[in-house]
């Protein structure tokens, strides 16, 4: 009689701390229903679910020179301006692109500056099958969170459950500070890009005028 | 020694019970509630605040008559502005910051400030983790409205909760006056802005 005793109370313990356990191990709503991240390195083609996007490259800059209504716009910033130009085409129909989020080193997240008025070249970009559009993603970041950054891209700022491709940006030339090696002091959003292959002469070119 | 201890702790109890239940049983009702609040504390003007996901600190406050940082104001209105450095704390961009600052005591015919970045007066853009930049709150006025020259304004903070009761997400979540800052408010001649 008393070893049944034991013996109910020790399966009682171990159902309760099997429930405890599934308890805590379960994951959380927002885990459960988080974006599925889909990892790639700067200059490879990373498919999405509805979009391909290659990283071209980023640039930095102390002030971004933009026209507004006609009007030329300085544009400062506490930090620096990071503009990555991105090459998206989309899998099987016509979409759109309008997720585009800075992760710094340690986790924080950047999202697309909200200071520029809407531009043909800026999220939400509208993409189609089989065609390659350059489109730019323009990010506020301080310089610490530069090194060891990625780029987060989606269709949607809010993807649940949608594909998210998580772009590492090591490749970005840093000095020993952490710090970009190349900043430009102006970056001009209007002037017309660079001859491919010539990418770094021109852009010191224009960093100059 | 401990036998005399034992009995006046017993002496004590008995004697306590009775106090001891109607506290308790005052408190499960919430005759507690009726007491006076606390009244809100003093912030200092002149250090940064940790306000919930903002870290602010006002810079100056005054009256103007004229167009601030590209706010447009009817006729027959001025503006009272407030001029804070802000950062935001979180862990990504964020522009939940319209009801950190309120101007106590003054009637205000849209209780939601208008907010312009100081840099190039960009209305209620995002701010960014670890940047702190300067944000004018700009709250149009009747153009007979008396404002003080010193005005306290209510700062409201949240709490961070690490999985909300809906969702299981983390945010930030009941908002709650963390105290008032008094500012000098400066009149601005017609012209000046």
């Amino acid at each position: 009689m008393k070893i049944r005793a034991i013996g109910n109370l020790l399966i009682l313990c171990a159902t309760v701390a099997l429930s405890y356990g599934m308890q805590v191990s379960k994951p959380h709503y927002a885990e459960l229903t988080a974006p599925i991240p889909i990892d790639g390195a700067m200059h490879d083609t990373v498919r999405a679910r509805s979009f391909d996007v290659r990283l071209d490259k980023v640039v930095f800059a102390r002030t971004l020179k933009t026209n507004q209504f006609g009007q030329e716009r300085l544009l400062t910033t506490s930090g620096l301006w990071a503009v990555v130009t991105a090459d998206l085409t989309a899998t099987s129909t016509s979409t759109t692109v309008a997720g585009g989020t800075w992760q710094g080193p340690t986790g924080l997240r950047y999202h697309h500056t909200e200071r520029l008025s809407y531009r043909q070249d800026m999220p939400p970009h509208a993409v189609d099958p089989d065609l390659e559009r350059n489109g730019l993603f323009v990010f506020e970041v301080p310089p610490d969170q530069i090194r060891g950054a990625s780029l987060l891209v989606a269709a949607r700022r809010f993807a649940p459950l949608d594909a998210q491709a998580r772009i590492s940006l090591d490749a970005v030339p840093t000095g020993a500070d952490g710090q970009p090696t190349d900043v430009l002091p102006l970056y001009d959003l209007d002037a017309p890009a660079p001859p491919q292959g010539q990418t770094q002469q021109g852009q010191t070119q224009q960093g100059k005028t | 020694m401990f036998k005399t201890a034992r009995s006046k702790f017993q002496t004590w109890i008995t004697a306590g019970a009775g106090t001891i239940a109607a506290l308790l049983v005052a408190g499960l009702m919430g005759a507690f509630g009726a007491l006076p609040a606390h009244a809100p504390p003093q912030l200092p003007s002149d250090a940064a605040i940790d306000a919930g996901p903002w870290r602010v600190q006002p810079v100056r406050a005054y009256v103007s008559r004229a167009k601030v940082y590209g706010v447009p104001l009817k006729p027959g209105q001025k503006a009272l502005v407030l001029e804070a450095d802000m950062t935001n704390r979180t862990a990504q961009s964020d522009k939940a910051y319209f009801n950190v600052f309120k101007p106590d005591g003054i009637d205000l015919p849209d209780p939601l400030p208008m907010i312009a970045l100081a840099r190039d007066s960009t209305l209620t853009p995002e701010l960014h983790p670890g940047m702190t930049e300067r944000m004018a709150y700009v709250w149009p006025l009747a153009r007979d409205a008396a404002v003080p020259a010193n005005l306290s304004f209510g700062v409201t903070a949240e709490i961070f909760k690490p999985r909300d009761n809906l969702y299981g997400t983390p945010g930030w979540f009941n908002p709650y006056r963390l105290g008032t800052v008094a500012m000098p408010v400066a009149d601005l001649p017609e012209s000046g802005s």
